[in-house]
């Protein structure tokens, strides 16, 4: 190969690994591997996989709350009680009607869509604080529900439900729903990553930006709010859906408030308006303290004690979220093999 | 309604806040490829006339004509804020509106918000019209940034940038539209008085090549003065003069009205 050819085929190789879609793929593919591998070799322990899964199953919420919260601006603190109907309804759909999965899918994700859309219509008249206070009497709302109607969701006993059969034939057992959730997380990714960086995406970042300016340049702040909200509840009820299917259980119990405010734990965390830093942040908040706090001796008993101390630092040293942690890394990387191109973080 | 060289006739608009009427009775035309300067003192109304016409506000009275890009007439009050932009008329904002995270190439492609023709399903999955249009519109864009002279800073993020280059970035998002009359509310706010000249120099260029009118309304006289083809004062909401720069400033009831007499001095 001549010198040319080389400088050519490794600019090639470049504009492949920036490609933002081989990325996500990359990004799935290594989220598949690592957990198997590890756990065949004895890494970690097998229950790690439920607990990785269900991270990535929060971090779909999450997105959504990312998108509604991080590039439009509006606050929800009512992504549980969304989550939580979804899955109550596949569970009730699949199991009481013995209707498939896909079915449940569809009507689990329609019915919470409508209701987290009735919201943002609510959104237009009230703001900030207020919308935080309506979003969350919203959750209360559906949580005293999953208490109430037994008849859907079997109260305090908790609603059972099975891993999944996709297209009538395919039955998922723990491993395979693991990788089904994969997917569906990098699909999630891929949609958010189109819309929030296509006109719909700069729509909401100038609402979020400011509201007049906005509208003076045509976006319809209604038909933009609802947009929002509907692709909030839609990850919301998308995530109930896996999470009621992979745990196979749903008690009133996990769709407290703490679980709403876990996920915007999450997003800051991980990184407003960062589809990868949203992962992230899902990772920290849930898989951290099960996974590595808990293996550091003697202070087994306070594991969720040391995730609330890790988020405070996270948050004193990355206000902006622990995603640009790579980017710093990336730069000392950069200075100490000598390429000194180190590219400045601008703070977003 | 409209004249045939007119793209803008004002006419009877009134507005009260309470008991206070903030325009009065007001009237004036703006012709195609003018430029027209808006002044009066300190709470004259200029900027409640302004939001009247981009229907940020409703006015309790009279028409507001406009010539749209297809050459039809609406009377802009029958619209919506978020329709006005469609019809062909676009403003700026007084302390630059722009959204600070997203880059200056983004920010002006908030410009051509109306201009996309595909669903949301679409641009979720990138579907082939999504990407053709956003690569077009993305290319109407660098040009336009080209012409203004800050093609180099595209991929920067607007934060942090020097209130010169926002205000450009500002000018570069309105012509997005491709409109026939641009409204900027103060342009000169904050500006020395060389980056003054260069605005003046900018708002011609933008007359010029995008064909368009530009409605100014401001309270730097040098700039007004500098700049305008033709200038209507207005005082307390009430109708004062008309003209060019040169009668304007030595019209007696302009300088009356900015310079005061003691009946206008128990008024402030």
């Amino acid at each position: 190969m001549s010198h040319k050819e080389k400088k050519t085929s490794e600019k090639n190789f470049r504009t492949y690994i920036r490609n933002p879609y081989l990325q996500f793929i990359a990004f799935g593919l290594i989220l598949l591997i690592v957990p198997t591998l590890a756990s065949n070799f004895r890494f970690f322990k097998v229950g790690y996989i439920t607990t990785i899964g269900v991270s990535l199953i929060y971090a779909i919420a999450a997105l959504g709350l990312n998108v509604l919260l991080g590039w439009s601006g509006l606050i929800s603190l009512g992504t549980a009680g969304f989550m939580g109907l979804a899955s109550y309804l596949s569970a009730y759909i699949t199991i009481n009607m013995g209707l498939p999965f896909e079915v449940a899918m569809f009507a689990a994700v329609l019915i919470p869509t409508i209701i987290g859309i009735l919201v943002g219509l609510i959104s237009l008249k009230i703001e900030g604080l207020y919308l935080a206070i309506a979003t969350l009497a919203v959750s209360e709302v559906l949580r005293k529900s999953f208490e109430e109607f037994e008849w859907l969701t079997n109260g305090f006993s908790g609603k059972a439900a099975s891993y999944p059969t996709l297209f009538g034939f395919i039955q998922l057992d723990r491993a395979s729903m693991y990788y089904f959730i994969v997917f569906v997380l990098i699909i999630v990714m891929l949609i958010t990553y189109n819309i929030v960086n296509g006109q719909i995406g700069r729509a909401l970042n100038a609402m979020r930006g400011s509201e007049a300016a906005a509208q003076a340049m045509g976006v319809n702040l209604l038909r933009y709010r609802l947009i929002a909200f509907a692709m909030a509840t839609i990850f919301a009820a998308v995530s109930g859906v896996l999470y009621v299917h992979f745990i196979r259980y749903s008690y009133p119990s996990s769709w407290s408030l703490k679980l709403s405010l876990d996920f915007l734990a999450m997003i800051v965390i991980g990184g407003l308006r960062s589809i990868y830093g949203t992962v992230l942040g899902a990772f920290i908040v849930f898989a951290v303290p099960d996974m590595f706090l808990k293996q550091i001796p003697y202070f087994n008993q306070i594991s969720y004690s040391l995730n609330g101390l890790l988020i405070i630092l996270v948050i004193m040293f990355y206000p902006n979220g622990l995603v640009y942690i790579f980017k710093d890394i990336r730069n000392v990387w950069r200075k100490v093999i000598g390429k000194g191109k180190v590219k400045h973080v601008v703070r977003k | 309604m409209l004249s045939e060289n007119e793209v803008l006739r004002i006419e009877n608009l009134s507005i009260q806040f309470g008991g206070l009427k903030a325009v009065d009775n007001l009237n004036f035309e703006i012709k195609q490829n003018e430029i027209f300067g808006l002044i009066g003192p300190n709470g004259a109304g200029k900027t409640t006339v302004f939001n009247c016409i981009t229907q940020f506000y409703k006015p309790n009275q009279g028409s507001i004509y406009f010539r749209t890009k297809d050459g039809q007439v609406e009377n802009l009050v029958k619209h919506k804020v978020h329709e006005i932009i469609r019809l062909g008329l676009v403003r700026t904002f007084q302390n630059v509106e722009l959204v600070r995270e997203l880059s200056i190439l983004d920010n002006v492609l908030i410009g051509a918000h109306i201009d996309f023709k595909s669903t949301i399903v679409e641009q979720a999955l990138r579907l082939p019209r999504a990407r053709n249009e956003e690569k077009a519109l993305r290319e109407e864009a660098e040009m336009i940034l080209r012409k203004l002279g800050i093609w180099e800073r595209k991929d920067m993020i607007a934060f942090g940038q020097p209130y010169g280059i926002l205000k450009k970035v500002e000018f570069a998002r309105t012509l997005m539209c491709r409109p026939s009359l641009i409204i900027l509310d103060e342009p000169a706010a904050g500006l020395n008085d060389v980056e003054t000249a260069q605005l003046s120099e900018m708002i011609r260029t933008i007359r010029d090549e995008f064909n368009c009118s530009v409605l100014l309304v401001e309270h730097d006289m040098r700039l007004v003065m500098d700049v305008c083809d033709r200038i209507c004062a207005i005082s307390f909401g009430k109708f004062l003069a008309k003209g060019t720069p040169k009668e304007i400033q030595t019209n007696p009831v302009v300088q009356q009205a900015y310079l005061g007499t003691t009946e206008e001095d128990e008024h402030e």
